[in-house]
């Protein structure tokens, strides 16, 4: 009996943690890294922008930095520029994309 | 005439150095961040169906970048149905303020 409330409790547990956990873009953080030289121009290397106007990516949730340029490549979110820059990015660049700039230091969750 | 020289080279080269800062009070911001919080200010929060991603982090972001994307949902260049009704419902000196608290690193009066 006991052994089956700890089994219940580990699942609740479970669920609860993975409810609670932000979902993460399976990206590659190394082939990221690789691609981003593009972006460093108006991000920054590490995705600190330094203009006021770019924003910052780094730190940013990795799946709203894949639906970001998901939109751009889909024409529903407007830039001249993004717009250009993501015409050549596939899926998978995307993805690896968002994981690098993800895990950069920078951006902060604040109430 | 020596004088003269020296506050004019003083005063171009504080221009120069101090970035320009956009018109927003952190302080006034911080009150008007009811409708920000609930999203913004919770860990994990994800966007509803039938496209789901982390809401993005605004802590650190660049001010002039926020009130630029405030303008876009206000204005309809970019959707998003929950931001284009909370945008909307602010005037420009509240996106200023929001993005003004959001960018700097007051969170808050000490308690």
């Amino acid at each position: 009996m006991k052994k089956y409330q700890y089994l219940l409790a580990g699942t609740a547990l479970g669920f609860a943690l993975s409810v609670s956990l932000p979902a993460h873009a399976s990206g590659n953080y190394e082939a990221g890294k690789a691609k981003s030289t593009p972006c460093a121009g108006c991000h920054g290397a590490d995705g600190v922008s330094t203009v006021p106007s770019f924003p910052k990516l780094a730190g940013q949730n990795s799946d709203y930095l894949y639906h970001a340029l998901k939109d751009y490549k889909a024409g529903k979110r407007k830039n001249p520029i993004m717009a250009g820059q993501v015409e050549a990015l596939s899926d998978t660049d995307m993805q690896d994309l968002a994981t690098f700039f993800s895990k950069q230091q920078g951006l902060y969750l604040k109430y | 005439m020596k004088t003269t020289t020296m506050t004019l080279c003083a005063s171009v080269l504080l221009a120069l150095a101090v970035p320009v800062q956009a018109a927003g009070d952190p302080k006034a911001g911080q009150l008007k961040t009811s409708m920000c919080a609930g999203c913004h200010g919770i860990p994990g929060w994800r966007t509803a169906y039938p496209s789901v991603y982390s809401v993005p982090k605004l802590g650190g972001q660049h001010a002039d970048y926020i009130v630029a994307a405030l303008k876009a949902y206000k204005e309809g260049e970019r959707s998003h149905p929950s931001m284009k009704g909370i945008a909307g419902s602010l005037s420009e000196q509240d996106m200023e303020d929001l993005a003004a608290y959001y960018a700097s690193s007051y969170s808050g009066p000490a308690n």
